[in-house]
């Protein structure tokens, strides 16, 4: 059965997605490949340590997730980014051209809350660094899901009218400066989705991901274009690497 | 070498805290770092052994670590054992018989929380015979210029996770420098390069905590 999450409209275009734990389907296999182990490599102790952890997520686990929906202004052919709404967001060239056939943009921001990182920080100061680190990890890939479902979300409604999206991109991927994070957070409520951002653009809690999908009907998802990307140390390249390995 | 020595290397570089520890696997119900200490302690085996035997199990988990062999979990793991054995050795630094390395003042700077990566090179550069002095997360510069002050001969730590907050970092390492110019500074964290880091006048980068020690080792021979 295919599951429908349920939306509130905050503000015109503006919604929150009511994102359960339920609806997430954290796998073992993605956190021992974000720890570095290739599949089945973990050694058992640490296996074990995951487990425990995965046990004791749901309840750690304040999902708060949202999107706006903007109008995308393609009148200007500059190829070094989009005006969204009222402004204009610098991007890389590739990622311009992937979103400016959209009519429109959904601005989105997702969190798992605060508790996974108290309880990480909790433990480090306990001296139990080695737990302390799988809870961080295990709380990052979370997070990584929660996007995933927003995006999945997004798509389902877009849908419904009959329109298409792109593939996500982030303020500090493929080019995009972090400190876009501004004008980005410019666009929510404050406060949206339990989300700060700070002066120097970084997201509180941390567990935060933002960023932008193009939407209209001549859009499409693609596959990353990550080889045509400068940043070579970008790790979104071998984690996307290692996910289609393994699902497709 | 004694052979204690030898076994307390051994338990240091593959994470064996104490005979109670299930970890690892391989080990499960044998003495560790603890026991085996108290026991070279008790056959007099100096605390000089002790901590070289420590730092070359140490040294050798962390080239394991940068040669993807292991990963941080194993690494965590290692830097336990270690300080088992510290715990033992704390009388000797106290009377001054053995001596850390060196001291290493380390920090995330200001407008960055992140710190799961400092501690990481915390533990690590600990486990390798220096001291360390945390000053936690989103430390401002004059936090460090105060704490380069109050620990004479230091070598500086920082660390940060986005572009954005490199800015701050980069200012730090500056004011540093105004201040300090003898004093060397190494940069980290997932943002930056060689590259960024010697353009902001840091002295050396590293992508892992091995490699922190590696420089950190470098100085302290020179
Ligand atoms: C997991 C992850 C996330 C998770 C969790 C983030 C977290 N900070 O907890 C989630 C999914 C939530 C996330 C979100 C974001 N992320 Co992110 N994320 C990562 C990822 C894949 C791993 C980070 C991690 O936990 N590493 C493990 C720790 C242990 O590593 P570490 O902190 O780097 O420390 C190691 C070394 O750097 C070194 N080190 C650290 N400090 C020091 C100091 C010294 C002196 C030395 C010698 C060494 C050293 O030693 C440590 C051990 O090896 C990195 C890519 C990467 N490979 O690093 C991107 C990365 C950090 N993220 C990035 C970005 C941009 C973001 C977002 C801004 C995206 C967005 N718009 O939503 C947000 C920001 C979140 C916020 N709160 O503001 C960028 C940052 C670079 C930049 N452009 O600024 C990175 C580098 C990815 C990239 N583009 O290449 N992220």
């Amino acid at each position: 059965m295919e599951i429908v999450i349920p939306q509130v409209e905050r503000e015109k275009d503006t919604f929150e997605v009511k994102i359960n734990f339920r609806d997430l389907t954290v796998n073992k296999n993605d956190i021992e490949l974000a720890l570095g182990y290739t599949e089945g490599a973990i050694p058992v102790h640490f296996e074990e340590m995951v487990d425990d952890v995965l046990s004791q997520l749901p309840s750690h686990c304040e999902i708060q997730a949202g999107y706006r929906l903007l109008d995308v202004n393609k009148s200007d052919d500059r190829n070094d980014g989009l005006f969204v709404g009222d402004k204009f967001f610098k991007l890389h060239k590739i990622v311009t051209s992937q979103l400016r056939k959209s009519e429109k943009a959904a601005l989105f921001i997702s969190t798992i809350g605060p508790a996974m990182e108290t309880w990480a920080k909790t433990l480090s100061t306990e001296g139990d660094i080695a737990l302390s680190y799988l809870v961080d990890i295990v709380a990052s890939v979370t997070e990584e899901q929660t996007t995933d479902v927003l995006q999945d979300h997004i798509e389902k409604q877009m849908q419904m009218r009959g329109l298409k999206i792109t593939n996500r991109y982030s303020p500090g991927y493929c080019d995009w400066s972090v400190s876009e994070q501004h004008l980005l957070f410019s666009f929510f409520p404050v406060n949206f989705c339990g989300i700060v951002l700070t002066d120097s653009a970084l997201m509180v809690p941390i567990k935060s991901v933002s960023g932008i999908i193009g939407v209209g009907t001549e859009v499409k998802k693609v596959n990353y274009t990550c080889d045509t990307c400068g940043m070579k140390d970008c790790t979104y390249r071998a984690y996307r690497r290692g996910k289609t390995k393994r699902t497709n | 070498m004694d052979e204690l020595v030898v076994r307390i290397s051994h338990c240091v570089e593959n994470g064996k805290i104490n005979k109670a520890s299930p970890y690892p696997n391989a080990m499960k119900g044998m003495e560790g770092a603890d026991e085996l200490t108290k026991q070279a302690l008790d056959a007099a085996i100096g605390p000089d052994a002790i901590l070289q035997a420590c730092n070359d199990g140490m040294q050798r988990i962390g080239e394991r670590f940068s040669r993807n062999e292991v990963f941080v979990p194993e690494l965590l793991m290692a830097a336990k054992a270690m300080h088992a054995v510290m715990a033992h050795l704390e009388p000797f630094f106290k009377s001054g018989t053995v001596k850390v390395k060196g001291k290493f003042v380390l920090g995330t700077v200001a407008g960055d929380l992140h710190d799961i990566g400092k501690n990481l090179v915390r533990m690590v550069v600990e486990g390798n015979g220096w001291e360390v002095i945390d000053l936690g997360v989103d430390v401002k510069s004059t936090k460090f210029l105060d704490a380069i002050k109050n620990t004479p001969g230091c070598i500086v730590g920082l660390s940060a996770l986005l572009t954005t907050t490199m800015v701050n970092m980069s200012k730090t390492v500056q004011e540093i420098k105004i201040q300090f110019p003898a004093t060397k500074v190494i940069v980290g964290g997932a943002p930056l390069t060689m590259d960024a880091a010697l353009k902001m006048g840091a002295d050396g980068y590293s992508h892992d905590p091995q490699g922190a020690v590696t420089f950190l080792d470098k100085i302290s021979a020179a």
